[in-house]
């Protein structure tokens, strides 16, 4: 998995060219001429593309001796920081980028569209106010979005994943005088946040897993097996794997970026933004990270089936969802950034049945057809002075203002339809090829149940493609201008031209790439006569080592299934669109289906309503309740209530200081009479103290007390009543009354009693010890008093031999048990009678666990201290 | 010079202090440009503690003088990888603060210069301090200034804040003094001497039940500077009435202290209890970290909303620092710095905009990156860097909390709780973007819809100068945290290994007594045993 590599500077400069761009035009753009502003915004792109084609080459002639995947070029820049995992290892993070087949295909399709699409800028963006700043956020994106790219490492990564989202977030409110866009924007960024929270978390499971945060050794443990352990923690009663649990959460973040069901309601708002940066960043390059990261991680990503599952039925089902909105819209931004979603969609479900290079194939051809597409929307935008979007209904006619935007557009339209030998045909008809290999792949029922779904949900999704693009094709560039006339409310310029040069070469280039790039990926099976092409599938051969995926499927039934499909959807498509719209000037679909229908999804299924309602409101209220309670609950609980209690109580005793002589009279009898009701009856309490031989036995002196002592309790006492508050005794063993059972902890000394009967109870040996310091073989004893022996047994032991067999120790014996001793200490009891000068007298017992390792002449007939061990 | 650098350090804004006194008051060019001077020069001496050795574990620039012997009182100071940075953010952070402060402190300017010289140095001292009664000292030496900057150059309710923020601290303090007075007596009882000095006292080993009282003591005291939930009713109260020099401290450094209390003082002091309650204080960080995000929301006034933003930054720096290993605590002790520079930016920021207006409702702005693109792009980079998006400060303290936090299985740390821990607090990154974007959308987008704001000027070179220095260090920090994390590593790799130690100690332990830890780390180490720090937990249990 580890390829060869090359030390490359290149690398570098190509991200640096246009952040320095971005610097320069930030900081500076506001002061200095349009002229240089175009230089430095485009140069650095223009230049930055010259570098990653220099570094393709390299890489095609290294890839050359040590075949695709196995080579790379790489610039380690400097460590960043580092995270020290369980087992101590530090992982440092680092900057440093790599070039391998996967990021070096990424890199050109970034700085080449995005070159087009800055040149395509200085036209369409010029005459705003605001030009420096947008030229210098399009640079800002490009340098993060290569950061993404070219990064080694998730957390170099998520530098350029984060920074998109930032220049997303900035183009989007890019006119932000208008606040509804700004909104947008904020949108974005939240949502994508939500992601963020996945990758994340995702990371650190990768981390901590693979010990290192480069994707090559990622792979390689991927590879090894390392995620296939179960995760440490149960979710919801499941024991998932540790790739399972990675890649969902990776996958999250995906959903993020790239738009998925469920955080794709982002995008459409989006198109907020100009028109450039809806085809640069959110039809060409950014939303496709999620797919990229994906295809970067696709050795650990199909290790997992039930995350694969997850990827594939959730990119059907938002091709669908997407595909199904995108039909009734009326806007052409709208229109296309519907598609997007669904495009994205159809990227993952090729992602999730494994052909990870037709997913990425397809971010490749989409990047050219969808940038062309967005590009052509805003050409006849410009051309008809529309803002912010533009109304399909109210235009009609185009092709005769505007060939060349219409050409393109519709090479871009037929490319995403699927027409045959376009590139959409045959990034399409390999997503639709690898559903058809899942269905006959191995006997999973989950692996087919999502083959077929996939199969399925495409194909519907693929006709709808076809008939909502030409749809879009037909209203706005064939039949009537149905703004020439001036009539209807707002009507657009009713005098369009086609748009300069700027803005044409770039529709020029993206549309003939359109139709061309797919010959990259010439299947390696025809359909129908079944010829092998081995050697023309440069694409299945480039991507081959640094992408995994399942095996492309030889038979000539599979590769009939999967394109029969695709062509029939097409053709479906298209030609209901033909009958519908084409010189038409109204919308004969919403004639056809039910009003209601037709009105949801016009609505979107209302879905950012349902978000409104089930999350977004509830936690804005839960905020609202939170901000009032702080300053009123919580501060009164934790300031108001202390200060309340100190004021109070201080006014209280501030009423008792009067001054009423009377009143501190009052008092000072209730006290008397207090302290004389104590000194009424006499209080005694026993202490006991062993100095080897005899028991010390006292009690706290009183004035004028008299005591006497029955040291043993057998009701003889043995003194007579005197002033001294002490005696000594001598017990011997008539006067054991029982036996009190000890817990010591042999290191410390800690002592703990047991309260033991003749009833079994269970030993509470983590009371003098930590539990982590008790071994499974002493603990689960229980304990028994039996006369003067304690009785041990252990009733759930499954050590051989032991079971329930009880073990007796006599009482003074020690047994151990690991760093516990147990003793049972002989008790005996103490009784104390005092009398005080009223003639009040009062009698105090006391029950006294005898010290029993003294060499004690009274304990002589007792056998003594042997220690036992337990187990 | 070299050997008594810290005295110099805590003598520079104490003789400046006294010798503002000496100025006449009608001098207040004198007094302004003196002052900052003073704190300048405070700064570069304080540059020179950054080239020195952290590589080991012990304390540099150690000075160690007897004070009164009878009771083991001492002046003792000394500078590990712990504080370093912290002093440096002192000292940065002081001069930035008094100088913004001149553009709107105009009444009594000599005894503000006072107060500020004399609050730095309180909070030098507090960090330098290695003997616990003069950290006492300086811990309450810091109250007195901060109550006057609050409740005479304050807003209009700053008698009310500034009591309440006095009141809230001491409250702490005192507990913590009780506490300080019990450890220096169970010492005694066992030595035989008083000691204050930290060192000394950190070879006593408590049983459970007095290590839980004290620590509850500290933690109360150190919880409140924090602060922690539900302790933090007097920020935004203390925020909103300081001025703006005073709000740019009390959240860039003063907060700090708290947690600078736990990692030097609570938790080598008492392992057991510190563990047993860690993972409760971080669950409350992270309470903080969603409670401190849904208030912020909702906030109309912007530093009320800044107030609550810190209290869910503290809360990432709780979780951290309780994740007891390096990543955590690093990235718990990196975040501090951070929430020093963007918290205080932001005050600063805040500080700009209410000169000109005297309003910090967020109703009274809108659209204001018309009028001010300057001020636009500061704030939001600013903002960037409090949300924590990568290749600013924020990202990489937030990234290391919360990996720390996912690492923190071993017995020591949160153990089997990591993994909710992990995932409740990482939706902070979530709720941060959204207060912080309300804020921006509401500030700078649409349209200007207040007169007044229409001719607002952009912000000026004074204030750029103050800002300037913050805004680098966010990038700084961002894109080469190394240089500053290097300095620290070592500091806390030695401080997860000892507690480590002192807490099994403390585990195995009855009743109180004094262990010679360098001794029986050495036998440790020795024996291969000092390994088990970073075990996780099922090879513990094995």
């Amino acid at each position: 998995m580890h390829p060869e590599t090359t030390q490359q500077l290149m690398l570098l400069l190509i991200i640096l060219f246009p952040l320095g761009g971005a610097v320069f035009n930030g900081l500076a753009g506001r002061y200095l001429p349009k002229g240089l502003v175009t230089l430095v915004a485009v140069g650095s792109v223009a230049v930055s593309f010259v570098l990653a084609v220099l570094s393709f080459i390299e890489l095609y002639g290294l890839s050359h001796d040590h075949g695709a995947g196995h080579a790379a070029l790489v610039y380690h820049f400097y460590e960043w920081f580092s995270v020290k995992i369980p087992g101590g290892t530090v992982v440092p993070i680092d900057v440093r980028f790599t070039m391998d087949s996967l990021s070096g295909v990424m890199t050109l399709v970034v700085t080449g569209v995005g070159g087009l699409i800055h040149m395509y800028s200085v036209g369409y963006m010029g005459e705003d106010e605001g030009y420096p700043r947008f030229m210098s956020f399009l640079n800002l994106f490009m340098a993060s979005m290569l950061i993404l790219v070219l990064g080694s490492s998730v957390p170099v990564m998520f530098i350029g994943w984060e920074g998109v989202g930032l220049c997303s977030y900035l183009l989007i409110g890019f006119w932000y005088e208008n606040r509804d866009y700004a909104a947008a924007g904020r949108k974005a960024f939240v949502v994508n946040r939500i992601g963020d929270f996945g990758v994340l978390i995702g990371m650190f499971i990768l981390v901590g897993v693979a010990g290192s945060f480069e994707f090559a050794d990622i792979n390689q443990a991927a590879v090894n097996g390392q995620f296939q352990g179960d995760f440490p923690i149960w979710l919801f009663g499941m024991a998932p794997s540790l790739a399972t649990v990675a890649c969902l959460f990776l996958f999250l973040g995906c959903t993020g970026k790239s738009a998925q069901i469920p955080l794709y309601v982002w995008l459409p708002d989006a198109m907020a933004g100009p028109t450039p940066v809806s085809a640069l960043i959110h039809a060409a390059t950014m939303v496709t990270a999620g797919v990229y990261l994906c295809c970067r991680l696709s050795p650990l990503f199909i290790t997992s089936d039930v995350a694969m599952s997850v990827i594939a039925v959730t990119g059907t089902l938002t091709a669908l969802l997407a595909a199904s909105i995108a039909v009734v819209q009326r806007e052409m931004k709208k229109i296309l950034a519907y598609s997007t979603v669904s495009q994205l969609g159809f990227m993952f479900a090729a992602v999730g049945v494994g052909f990870f290079a037709a997913g990425f194939f397809h971010v490749f051809t989409h990047a050219f057809f969808k940038a062309c597409l967005f590009l052509g929307a805003g050409s006849v935008m410009h051309a008809v002075h529309a803002h912010g979007d533009a109304d399909i209904f109210k235009l009609g006619g185009m092709r005769k203002y505007m060939p060349t935007t219409r050409w393109t557009f519709l090479a871009s339209c037929l490319a995403i339809a699927g027409f045959p030998l376009t590139s959409g045909f045959f990034s399409k008809d390999e997503i639709l090829l690898g559903a058809a290999a899942q269905i006959y792949r191995g006997d999973d029922p989950l692996i087919h149940g999502v083959g077929w779904f996939v199969l399925i949900g495409l194909t519907l999704a693929a006709v709808m493609t076809a008939f909502y693009m030409f749809r879009l094709y037909f209203l706005t560039f064939t039949g009537e201008y149905r703004s020439a006339d001036q009539s209807g409310a707002h009507p657009y310029d009713a005098h369009p031209h086609e748009s300069p040069a700027s803005m044409t070469i770039p529709l020029m280039v993206l549309g003939t790439g359109a139709l061309v790039v797919g010959f990259l990926g010439l299947p390696h099976v025809l359909p129908i006569t079944g010829t092998h092409l081995d050697q023309w599938s440069w694409w299945g051969h480039w991507m081959h080592s640094s992408v995994a995926g399942q095996p492309v499927p030889e038979e000539l039934h599979i590769v009939n299934l999967a394109s029969g499909l695709a062509f029939g959807a097409m053709a479906i498509g298209i030609s209901a669109a033909w009958v519908l719209y084409r010189n038409k000037s109204e919308d004969l679909l919403q004639q056809k289906i039910p009003a209601r229908l037709y009105q949801l999804a016009f609505d979107k299924w209302r879905v950012d309503e349902l978000y409104a309602a089930t999350i977004v409101n509830p936690i804005k209220k839960v905020a609202t309740v939170a901000g009032h309670a702080d300053m009123t609950f919580v501060d009164a609980l934790m300031t108001k209530l202390p200060s309340f209690n100190v004021r109070e109580s201080g006014r209280v005793l501030a009423r008792m200081q009067n001054g009423v002589v009377q009143m501190y009279g009052a008092v000072m009898i209730v006290g008397l009479v207090g302290v004389m009701a104590w000194y009424w009856t006499p209080h005694s309490s026993i202490q006991a103290e062993f100095d080897g031989k005899s028991v010390a036995l006292s009690t706290p002196p009183g004035l004028g007390y008299e005591y006497r002592w029955d040291a043993n309790s057998d009701g003889d006492f043995e003194t007579e009543w005197s002033g001294t508050p002490s005696t000594s005794f001598e017990y011997g063993d008539d006067d054991i009354r029982g036996v009190a059972v000890f817990i010591i902890n042999s290191q410390s000394g800690a002592t703990k009693r047991v309260e033991v009967g003749e009833e079994w109870v269970s030993l509470p040996l983590e009371s003098v010890i930590p539990a982590e310091f008790i071994s499974a073989q002493d603990s689960g004893f229980e304990v028994r008093v039996d006369g003067r022996d304690i009785l041990f047994r252990k009733p759930f032991a499954r050590t051989k031999g032991m079971g329930s067999k009880e073990i007796r120790l006599p009482m003074g014996s020690h047994g151990r048990l690991g760093s516990a001793r147990v003793v049972g200490r002989p008790l005996v009891e103490a009784t104390l009678e005092v009398r005080n000068a009223f003639g009040n007298a009062r009698v105090t017992t006391k029950e006294i666990a005898l010290p029993f390792d003294t060499e004690s002449p009274a304990h002589a007939s007792l056998t003594r201290p042997r220690d036992e061990v337990f187990r | 010079m070299n050997t008594q650098i810290l005295t110099w350090l805590l003598a520079v804004p104490a003789v400046a202090a006294l010798v503002i006194l000496a100025f006449p008051r009608s001098w207040e060019t004198g007094i302004r440009r003196f002052s900052v001077a003073a704190m300048l020069v405070e700064l570069v001496l304080s540059l020179r503690l950054v080239f020195a050795d952290y590589s080991g574990a012990g304390y540099n620039f150690v000075e160690h003088i007897a004070w009164v012997e009878s009771f083991g009182i001492s002046y003792k100071l000394g500078v590990d990888g712990f504080s370093l940075w912290l002093v440096v953010l002192t000292t940065a952070l002081s001069p930035v603060a008094l100088y913004a402060s001149w553009g709107s402190v105009t009444k009594s300017i000599k005894e503000y210069a006072f107060s500020f010289l004399l609050l730095e140095l309180g909070m030098l001292g507090a960090f330098l301090a290695l003997d616990l009664f003069l950290f006492y000292v300086f811990w309450e030496l810091m109250l007195v200034p901060m109550y006057l900057i609050i409740g005479v150059w304050g807003g209009k309710d700053r008698v009310y804040a500034a009591v309440k923020f006095f009141i809230y601290t001491m409250v702490g303090s005192l507990l913590m003094l009780v506490a300080v007075l019990y450890v220096v007596s169970s010492y005694e009882q066992l030595a035989g001497h008083y000691t204050f000095d930290l060192q000394e006292l950190s070879n006593l080993v408590l049983p459970a039940l007095p290590q839980y009282l004290c620590f509850s003591a500290f933690a109360l005291a150190f919880a409140i500077k924090v602060p922690m939930f539900p302790f933090h009713t007097w920020l935004p109260d203390a925020h909103v009435q300081a001025p703006t020099g005073g709000s740019v401290i009390l959240a860039a450094v003063l907060l700090k202290l708290g947690i600078y209390g736990f990692i030097r003082f609570a938790m080598p002091l008492f392992p057991v209890a510190s563990q047993a309650l860690g993972p409760v204080l971080a669950g409350l960080g992270i309470v903080g970290i969603i409670y401190g995000a849904y208030t912020a929301w909702v906030q109309r006034d912007l530093k009320k909303l800044i107030a609550y933003s810190s209290v869910s930054h503290m809360g990432f720096i709780l979780l951290g620092l309780f994740a007891m290993n390096r990543t955590g605590i690093s990235g718990a002790m990196l975040q501090m710095i951070n929430h020093g520079i963007s918290t205080g930016a932001l005050f600063l920021l805040v500080g700009v905009i209410y000169d000109r207006r005297h309003t910090r409702m967020l109703d009274d702005f809108g659209g204001l990156a018309k009028v001010m693109p300057r001020y636009t792009l500061f704030f939001l980079i600013i903002t960037m860097s409090s949300i924590g998006l990568p290749g600013t400060n924020g990202f990489i303290g937030e990234f290391m909390a919360l990996a720390g936090t996912f690492f923190s299985r071993t017995p020591i740390g949160f153990g089997s709780s990591w993994f909710i821990m992990t995932l409740l607090a990482t939706t902070g990154v979530i709720f941060a973007a959204v207060y912080m974007l309300h804020a921006v959308l509401r500030m700078f987008w649409g349209k200007v819809t207040h007169e007044e704001n229409e001719s607002l000027p952009d912000i000026n070179s004074r204030e750029t100068l103050a800002v300037l220095p913050l805004v680098v260090m966010v990038f700084w920090i961002g894109l080469y945290p190394k240089f500053f994390l290097d300095k620290m590593n070592p500091a806390v790799d030695s401080f997860v290994t000892d507690f480590t130690v002192r807490y099994y100690e403390g585990r195995r332990t009855s009743e109180a007594r004094l262990v010679d830890f360098d001794e029986l780390k050495a036998r440790l180490e020795a024996a291969g045993e000092l390994a088990m720090t970073e075990r996780s937990e099922e090879e513990a249990r094995r």
